[in-house]
């Protein structure tokens, strides 16, 4: 019999299907709507970030991208296939708190992934290095995470989610925890990554400024129950500039957002 | 001067006080014999104190094993299922208050004055903090680990021998130091009750016909054990725990890279 996988998906590599996604958490006393009817169509090679203010259902939403929560109703295809739990070769996920391993290395952290999979030594030690290159950290494998700044450790956590070189990438407020310099300077280093590799990014900020300067596509959120309010394309030519921050397109856009999220807040 | 000089001065004058002070006649010898008559009398009953030393190694070996390793597997149990911890952790951490050494007449009663007797009363009384470490240990790790590990396709049995034993590996090496240090102390205290062998007698035995040389003798012969253990436990956290040395560390690294030690990378 022909094993499920084998089957060439409708949807080519890296797109994202989110259809009529709903999500109910039933408390003790009360019923709570995390996210209503949410639908959503990513296409491949997208940078597309998720805002939103705090219980709009930004982070569940990826999670259930990530394979990592079930959702109530409605449906969620990842290259055309359903992800009903996590697949590190379809999507890899970053996450707030680099959530590294303190008592591996940072070369041992990347090849973590690989390691559970049972990839030999020698391969696993290649793939770890040309990512960890990929991410501009070559020469620092040999470090423990303590021995690490903020900004080098989610370096290393990119450089682990894209080891298995799935065509997605889920990011939840991945910089959220760094100062503002290094939030900057990651920002620039995560849209060269993402040029370089040509992967889908789903990135969920806080941040109007981090949204728009990074985003193709923003999707704004809002709580009670979680859905979506807004989906805005931002047309600003690439490579983003810091220039570009004060311009009179960026402004139109982070107010659009800002708008929407002052109603819901 | 730095503290571990400081440390090491305070040792050597304690020592050097200890052959001075009884020797001057400052302190009876009765009350604390010099140090060279101790080790004299150690040394004339060798054969002694060396039989005397390897019962109490043993029942400190097997009640280690006993007080760890049932330790940790309960600690384990208890700390990674939520109801066996709520039914159980108040009862033993109220036990941890109570001195225990009230059960050991009766665990002679039970299975006589020989080793057996220790062994049970040493390991009971070393398994109780071990297992309250581990499952301390346990219920502290950052779930963020958990979550990044299934997100990476890690199955239950993956996430815990490459995730939750080594994050749990400090917490417990902790309980192990504690656990251990009265795993010693069960054993002696009981050898000095109730028994026939065993430095803890000896020490007993040559107090009542108010032998002081032999009786320190045997003091030193428990505190070098002591010593030894913390040592090993050390040696152990160093091998194994490297990454405990906290965000000082990454400050460092931090610093470094400003100071243009390093090539800069954020």
């Amino acid at each position: 019999m022909q094993p499920l996988a084998n089957i060439t998906p409708l949807k080519p590599a890296g797109a994202i299907e989110v259809r009529n996604v709903g999500q109910i958490f039933e408390m003790k006393t009360q019923t709570v709507v995390a996210l209503e009817d949410v639908s959503l169509d990513i296409k491949p090679g997208r940078f597309v970030v998720l805002v939103g203010p705090s219980g709009c259902g930004k982070s569940t939403l990826l999670m259930m991208m990530a394979g990592l929560r079930e959702q109530t109703s409605g449906t969620i295809t990842i290259s055309g296939v359903p992800i009903p739990k996590p697949d590190p070769n379809r999507v890899g996920v970053v996450f707030q708190e680099a959530s590294l391993f303190p008592w591996l290395t940072a070369e041992e952290n990347v090849e973590f992934p690989l390691a559970l999979r049972g990839v030999p030594k020698s391969d696993r030690r290649a793939k770890a290095q040309d990512a960890l290159k990929l991410v501009g950290l070559d020469g620092f494998g040999k470090r423990h995470p303590h021995e690490l700044s903020g900004g080098m450790k989610q370096r290393v956590s990119i450089a682990r989610g894209l080891v298995q070189d799935p065509p997605v990438l889920l990011m939840d407020e991945p910089f959220a925890a760094l100062d503002e310099q290094t939030r900057m300077t990651m920002g620039d280093e995560l849209l060269r990554i993402w040029a370089a590799t040509g992967k889908t990014v789903v990135f969920v900020t806080h941040s109007l400024t981090e949204a728009v300067y990074l985003a193709d596509e923003v999707i704004v959120m809002s709580p009670r129950p979680g859905r979506i309010v807004d989906h805005l394309q931002v047309t600003l030519p690439r490579p983003r500039t810091y220039e570009m921050l004060s311009g009179d397109a960026f402004g139109v856009l982070r107010d659009r957002i800002w708008r929407h999220i002052r109603k819901s807040a | 001067m730095s503290a571990a000089t400081v440390r090491r001065l305070i040792v050597i004058v304690l020592i050097a006080l200890w052959e001075i002070l009884p020797r001057a006649g400052v302190i009876p010898t009765l009350f604390l014999p010099s140090l060279s008559s101790t080790l004299i009398a150690g040394w004339n009953e060798a054969g002694e104190y060396g039989h005397a030393l390897a019962v109490t190694l043993y029942e400190v070996a097997i009640s280690m094993v006993f007080a760890c390793g049932g330790g940790i597997l309960l600690g384990a149990i208890v700390g990674s299922l939520p109801r066996p911890r709520v039914l159980i952790m108040p009862m033993v951490s109220s036990l941890y208050a109570v001195p225990l050494v009230i059960l050991y007449p009766v665990f002679t009663v039970w299975l006589g004055i020989g080793t057996e007797s220790k062994i049970a009363f040493a390991s009971i009384y070393g398994f109780l903090p071990t297992m309250l470490a581990t499952a301390a240990g346990i219920q502290t790790i950052d779930p963020q680990l958990l979550l990044a590990a299934r997100s990476m396709g890690a199955t239950l049995s993956q996430r815990l021998i490459r995730v939750i034993i080594p994050a749990a590996i400090p917490t417990v090496l902790s309980g192990l130091r504690v656990g251990g240090a009265l795993v010693i102390v069960g054993v002696v205290v009981s050898e000095m009750l109730i028994s026939s062998a065993g430095i803890g007698y000896l020490i007993s035995r040559y107090r009542t016909i108010l032998d002081s040389p032999h009786v320190f003798a045997g003091v030193l012969l428990v505190l070098a054990m002591a010593i030894a253990f913390n040592a090993a436990i050390k040696w152990i956290e160093r091998k194994a725990a490297i990454w405990q040395t906290g965000s000082r560390a990454g400050q460092r690294a931090a610093d470094e890279i400003t100071a243009g030690a390093v090539q800069p990378a954020t």
